[in-house]
């Protein structure tokens, strides 16, 4: 129905040129153009409408609705009271707030260089060098990433418990004191790279998958002409294709920044955000002022906060970008 | 076109015009049983911890063929999130019955007018005091609790009487057994520290044991939580913490891996709820040979052995949505709170008269809880909701190497002070 309105829009573009001398042809030629435009643009309008509405209902409302309460002291029950700047003010002063900020940078951080060379390091492996052994390796590499969040939780517990855990085990059973004292789920200094090191294992996945594909898009024509100049191996991937894959690591490094500051499910399911406040995130805080402290107000302003942060970084991260790939 | 878009506006509200009639026909004219729906924490099986919920929502509609029960389990903490979100929405969403913990929470619900007022049809109960105002707010009952726990130390006898040590009656006794036990190379406590929870149990006895109902005059703001009572327990606690009292990884011990320190007997002593009763007493859960007792009275201390802290076990709360099916939803409760229905149950301690312990432990526990004078409701129970987790972390940082407790507890009495309000001078 588009195309034929598109193509009877063209028809009638031809007669105004062919009858421009004729004024009164060129009356009514303009006359059912402007009907058909106005037709068009009814039905654009009415194609727009549906998800316009989904979008206002469920994410821009909800976007509105989140600053008002941001500025509210809300329990969810009972009428609201306007506090102005309070819920931001106290954010900032309460130490779960900032540890919470504190962990999503730290973790933004350490996933942009911990998380993303080793995705470009495997995915560049695993397209290079194509064999029997390699293909199996694409589908275990992403594996983690499929799993839900709650079992790749439970799989991480399973390998960091302190009384039985595998790491444990292990220092037990070999006699490594050290390896057996250590506490990775309790110990303030040593919880949160334990959660981070499961996140690696399960976050990863996507990132390799991501880039394997970028690389194999590449032409292969690029890569004989390497080799004819001596250029192989992990030089190729150093001064070639690396290079090539700047605007996909960057999508990279705005998807595990974003992540970052929503992340929820992983320290939350492994520690609680706990010890103290060691593995605390945005996430955690926000539910724990929402749901537990019945703090609707404050937990919106974390709300507001993230989306605030997450833009922010999408636009620096993308910014000085002026072409693609 | 303007006529098109109206017969098509017509055409998608005719199936809304039709629904709206049926739905008000079935509303006028109502058939067959009254449908209660319930919101419950339990999943309704038969093992030891559910049997109870399983055979009341069986036996129930077994002998009230009138009344139908629709169960949710909706586990922990699905349980307090979904209920929290639909109260904040209104009544309409609400089942009529949920399974509630009362105090503070339940109160929360009663204020913003979500729950029904069944003083009338619920006070004349036979039930323990402590288990009625659990299920209070502000002079009005609003539920039952036909289960009620109480806070204790789980005591291993077996690993006791091996090392010739007595259940200890004092602070002072208690540290000679742990450092007994310590040199014998058996961890003294489990507690599950990493959950947060866990470790209020023992914090409330030792500032009952230091102050007596201190936490009544901080509740009431004749004093703060910084005051020299609760700083000196959080030193005791943290003493403890440093001395190995509660092994080597505190923090990295969840509540289950304590029940599983304790069923294997690598711990001693447990300081927990009366809930634990049946697990700790089933043969295919623990071989060894557990005993409930008071906590410790301390030297010089104004806290008694009869003074206990306790908490809502199992208990139901009843909604506004409730009102126009108010004859069946107190027949649910006064059937919950039942002898026959009770009996079911293997090991908590029952708040209504005439039912029996089913075991040594659950014997003991109920012993404990008859015998006492006061009964404090756990903290985190009777205190506003906005404060309740950030007195568990508090809590929790005790177990910190190196934190300053002082400190924490200030922290603690500026967010109380606040939220609740200053101490009166």
């Amino acid at each position: 129905m588009c195309d034929a309105s598109l193509r009877r829009h063209r028809l009638y573009e031809e007669e105004d040129i062919m009858k421009g001398v004729d004024g009164t042809v060129l009356t009514i030629s303009s006359e059912i153009r402007k009907k058909t435009l106005r037709d068009r643009k009814r039905f654009v309008f009415f194609c727009i409408l549906p998800a316009f509405l989904f979008l206002a209902l469920f994410m821009y409302y909800p976007i509105v609705e989140t600053f008002r309460l941001s500025f509210m002291k809300s329990s969810g029950l009972g009428a609201d009271r306007y506090v102005g700047l309070e819920n931001y003010r106290k954010l900032f002063a309460s130490e779960e707030f900032r540890q919470g900020l504190l962990h999503v940078f730290l973790w933004a951080f350490w996933s942009i260089i911990i998380q993303l060379p080793l995705s470009f390091f495997i995915a560049f492996s695993l397209t290079f060098y194509v064999n029997r052994f390699t293909k199996p390796m694409r589908a275990i590499f992403y594996l983690a990433n499929v799993l839900p969040s709650a079992i790749t939780a439970m799989l991480g517990k399973f390998v960091f418990s302190p009384t039985n855990g595998i790491l444990n085990s292990i220092g037990v059973k070999a006699g490594w004191k050290w390896l057996a004292a250590i506490d990775f789920l309790g110990d303030v200094h040593v919880a949160f790279w334990s959660v981070f090191a499961v996140a690696t294992w399960a976050y990863t996945g996507f990132p390799i998958i991501f880039l394997m594909a970028k690389i194999e898009q590449m032409p292969k024509d690029m890569k004989e002409a390497a080799e004819i100049d001596g250029v192989t191996g992990w030089k190729y991937a150093w001064y070639i294709v690396l290079p090539n894959l700047k605007f996909p690591m960057r999508i990279l490094a705005v998807l595990c920044t974003i992540g970052s500051l929503k992340l929820f499910d992983l320290p939350y399911m492994m520690t609680t955000g706990g010890p103290g406040y060691a593995t605390i995130t945005l996430g955690i805080s926000l539910y724990r002022q929402g749901f537990i402290n019945w703090q609707y107000g404050r937990a919106s302003a974390i709300g507001v906060i993230i989306l605030v942060l997450s833009l922010i970084f999408t636009v620096l991260e993308f910014s000085g970008h002026k072409e693609g790939g | 076109m303007r006529k098109h878009a109206l017969v098509l506006v017509l055409l998608a509200l005719l199936p809304g015009f039709l629904f709206a009639q049926g739905t008000k026909e079935t509303v006028a004219a109502p058939t067959g049983p009254v449908t209660l729906t319930i919101w419950g924490r339990d999943i309704p099986d038969t093992s030891s911890d559910h049997i109870y919920v399983h055979d009341l929502i069986e036996n129930f509609q077994k002998d009230n063929p009138d009344i139908k029960l629709e169960y949710i389990a909706l586990g922990d903490p699905g349980l307090a999130d979904k209920t929290k979100i639909t109260m904040a929405t209104g009544v309409d969403q609400l089942p009529e019955i949920i399974q509630s913990w009362g105090g503070s929470v339940m109160g929360g619900y009663a204020d913003a007018g979500r729950l029904l007022d069944l003083t009338e049809e619920l006070s004349a109960i036979p039930g323990s005091k402590a288990a009625q105002d659990a299920m209070s707010w502000k002079g009005k009952i609003y539920g039952v609790a036909p289960f009620f726990a109480v806070a204790g130390i789980f005591l291993n006898e077996e690993i006791f009487a091996k090392y010739g040590l007595q259940p200890p009656t004092t602070v002072t006794e208690m540290e000679k057994v742990c450092d007994t036990l310590l040199a014998k190379g058996v961890q003294p406590f489990a507690c599950g520290a990493k959950d947060k929870w866990p470790p209020l149990a023992m914090y409330m006895y030792l500032v009952n044991r230091y102050g007596g109902d201190a936490f009544g005059s901080a509740q009431a703001r004749k004093i703060g939580f910084d005051d020299a009572t609760f700083v000196k327990a959080a030193k005791k606690y943290q003493q403890w913490v440093s001395k190995g009292y509660f092994g080597d990884k505190p923090l990295g011990d969840a509540y289950g891996d304590a029940q599983q320190q304790m069923a294997s007997g690598r711990a001693a002593m447990m300081v927990t709820g009366s809930w634990m009763c049946a697990q700790f007493s089933d043969p295919t859960f623990t071989d060894q040979k557990l005993g409930f007792y008071a906590f410790p009275v301390l030297d010089g201390g104004v806290g008694k052995l009869t003074d206990v802290m306790g908490q809502t076990d199992i208990g139901f709360i009843v909604t506004k949505k409730a009102e126009a099916k108010k004859d069946a939803t107190v027949r649910f409760l006064k059937y919950a709170m039942g002898v026959n229905a009770c009996s079911s149950d293997p090991g908590r301690i029952c708040s209504v008269p005439g039912v029996p312990a089913k075991n040594n432990l659950t014997g003991m526990a109920s012993k404990l809880f008859s015998q006492s004078k006061t009964v404090q409701f756990w903290w985190d129970q009777d205190l506003p909701p906005a404060v309740t987790s950030p007195l568990n972390d508090t809590i929790q940082s005790f177990f910190l190497p190196g934190s300053d407790v002082a400190s924490a507890l200030t922290q603690f009495e500026a967010l109380v002070a606040d939220e609740v309000g200053p101490v009166k001078k």
